[in-house]
């Protein structure tokens, strides 16, 4: 290599791609702008059938461009471009209406089925604290101070007798809708879902937090149960507690049920990656975590509404029975076709 | 073993973001860019806020509407009631009708995205901010109530710190995800925005320089220059401009001195045969990285 060869003058194929390009990008440009900030509704019909074919061209430019050019900055831009186009095209779908129809008619029973090995592990446990409470709380009264907590408690106690019990709670008179409502909206609702949300998200503790939180609440409930039944009102108890209670249990057994999920996928991944598998699952936890919290609300509404107007123990127990057999068939009974 | 343009970029802000690639259901690997942690604190306090801004507004409303109708308790429950639900769902109703995006977070120019590369679902969208209780509104309620009295203080303290263990995340994992990206598969990335700027050469590249003049640069420095040639003109540009132009001619070996006037002329004529050259070079499988690589000799 003595001679020094002079190049031949050349076309460079970085620039003849970008000027045959460059139209498409720009047109992309607007549209995403658009699309941005006011969002894809802004968009024409025709602008709409247009973006995606923007998007894939986008996409190919940028496929060629990192195969041939050497331009740094058209790299980013593309880049940049492509990724734009990208998180407008598959973001969220926006049908809410259709998508809460088909979350109520499908996408709730079928993750409650999903994970029905969770719904009846919390379920046990729940349970099983109800029967310790009881236990304990039967012998010796004092428990009970120990488990409820004085905001719960509303002044019931070792202390209460039966007469009291019968006719400031069981039997109450319905205080009309202000009290009834102010009830439910300020305390039960907030409180219940709080209890929900917390056993569904310390899942991510392992699910030893979620048990012991599910436990607490079996416990809370056993022990006025034994104090009811201390003073011969179990049964009326049952059917004073059944008409919400069935409803707001069953919330919190399903919230339990998608923390357990979580703490499942996160400390047994299978042959996914630790994150990967959390990933998997959490869509679907979620799922029964929205419906455990329209449950509530609905439990809410039994609760503030129903309980003191119903004012028979069988009239009760039959309606507990009831919207007990109303919930299972709905959640367990099989249905066709999966969720997105 | 990183890329040439991996090392430009670095070469060219050490300060850069942290990078990782999704995938498009298309197959395209793309770059983007993970969101500081500043950036998302300071989204996230901007949408809390936002928040509070629109509680207070609706208490005046309710004061304003039903103040001396209606039983001042009942206002209370439904002021509380509404703060409740507006707390639950003012993340989920912006990232799912914004596209990922909350009031705080186009503010700061943040977007969520699925890890993946699909799309993102409004189950993902509900999952992560379902989790946001548990890690920033307790956590925040526990740190207000330290002071407070009632019960001991280590207990709260203790609650405190376990509650902190989820708020700080973020700081624990390479893709900075909360528990609530963990849950549902996302991550927050910075939003790109670059616009297209003029390209630097014509069509043609002139044929003044020989091949092993050409040879004598690979992509790296190809690229430095390309950077050089798009800063905007100043003084410090000219010097460094002047600098390079110097240096390019005693590696090239080129006979005449270049005036002044015509550095930054002489540099794009270099740059356009330079990367005409290098990308002939690259479309035939010899692709240099930088003025050390022994491709093709």
């Amino acid at each position: 290599m003595s001679e020094p060869i002079p190049a031949k003058p050349l076309a460079l194929k970085s620039s003849e791609f970008r000027r045959g390009r460059e139209q498409g990008w720009s047109a992309l440009e607007l549209l995403l702008d658009r699309a941005e900030r006011r969002g894809v509704k802004s968009l024409r019909p025709a602008e709409l059938e247009q973006l995606p074919l923007l998007y894939r061209s986008a996409l190919s430019s940028l496929s060629v461009a990192r195969a041939i050019a050497l331009d740094r900055h058209l790299l980013l831009y593309l880049e940049d471009l492509a990724l734009r186009a990208f998180l407008v095209v598959y973001g969220p779908r926006r049908d809410l209406l259709g998508s809460c129809r088909d979350f109520l008619r499908r996408g709730f029973p079928l993750a409650v089925q999903g994970a029905r090995w969770h719904v009846l592990v919390t379920l046990f446990v729940l349970l099983a604290g109800c029967v310790a409470g009881f236990m304990l709380t039967i012998g010796d009264e004092a428990w009970f101070n120990t488990f409820v907590p004085a905001a719960l408690a509303g002044g019931r106690g070792p202390a209460s007798t039966r007469a009291e019990l019968l006719d400031d709670e069981i039997f109450r008179a319905w205080p009309g809708v202000i009290d009834s409502f102010l009830i439910v909206a300020n305390f039960l609702f907030q409180h219940n879902t709080m209890v929900g949300i917390l056993s569904f998200s310390l899942g991510i503790a392992a699910g030893v937090p979620t048990l012991l939180l599910i436990g607490y609440q079996g416990l809370v409930l056993g022990s006025f149960l034994a104090l009811h039944a201390n003073r011969g009102l179990a049964l009326d108890f049952i059917g004073w507690v059944s008409i919400h209670g069935i409803t707001e249990l069953g919330a919190i057994v399903l919230c339990g049920a998608g923390g357990l999920l979580i703490a499942e996928k996160a400390l047994f991944p299978g042959r996914y990656s630790r994150v990967e598998s959390l990933a998997r699952v959490g869509g679907e936890a979620a799922r029964i975590a929205i419906g455990a919290v329209l449950l509530f609300f609905l439990a809410a509404i039994l609760e503030g509404g129903f309980r003191q107007l119903v004012a028979s123990t069988p009239l009760r127990l039959l309606i507990g029975i009831s919207v007990a057999a109303c919930w299972i068939t709905y959640l367990a009974v099989p249905r066709r076709g999966d969720t997105q | 073993m990183i890329s040439v343009n991996e090392r430009t970029a670095r070469f060219l802000n050490p300060v850069a973001r942290v990078r990782r690639e999704i995938v498009t259901p298309e197959g395209v690997p793309l770059q983007v860019e993970l969101a500081d942690y500043g950036e998302r604190l300071g989204a996230f306090l901007l949408d809390f806020v936002f928040l509070i801004l629109t509680n207070i507004l609706l208490y005046l409303a309710l004061i304003f509407v039903g103040g001396w109708a209606v039983d001042r308790r009942v206002m209370f429950t439904i002021a509380l009631f509404l703060g409740f639900l507006i707390r639950n769902l003012y993340f989920v109703y912006f990232e799912l009708s914004w596209r990922g995006v909350t009031p705080g977070k186009r503010i700061v120019g943040l977007r969520v995205i699925d890890r993946r590369g699909g799309p993102l679902l409004q189950n993902a969208v509900i999952a992560r901010n379902i989790m946001r209780e548990l890690e920033a509104f307790l956590p925040l309620g526990a740190l207000l109530s330290i002071g407070g009295t009632g019960s001991v203080l280590w207990e709260r303290l203790a609650l405190a710190l376990w509650l902190l263990l989820f708020a700080l995340l973020p700081f624990f994992n390479r893709d900075r995800m909360r528990g609530g990206d963990l849950l549902a598969g996302t991550m927050v990335i910075a939003m790109p925005k670059r616009r297209l700027l003029a390209d630097l050469v014509e069509v043609t590249a002139s044929a003044e320089f020989t091949e092993r003049q050409l040879r004598a640069y690979g992509v790296f420095e190809l690229q430095i220059l390309e950077e050089l040639l798009r800063r905007p003109d100043s003084r410090e540009t000219m010097r460094l401009r002047q600098e390079v132009c110097e240096r390019v001619c005693r590696k090239i070996e080129w006979p005449d001195p270049v005036p002044p006037r015509e550095t930054l002329d002489f540099l794009r004529r270099f740059y356009t045969a330079e990367r005409g050259f290098l990308e002939r070079e690259q479309l035939y499988g010899r692709r240099h990285e930088d003025k050390n690589s022994t491709v093709g000799r």
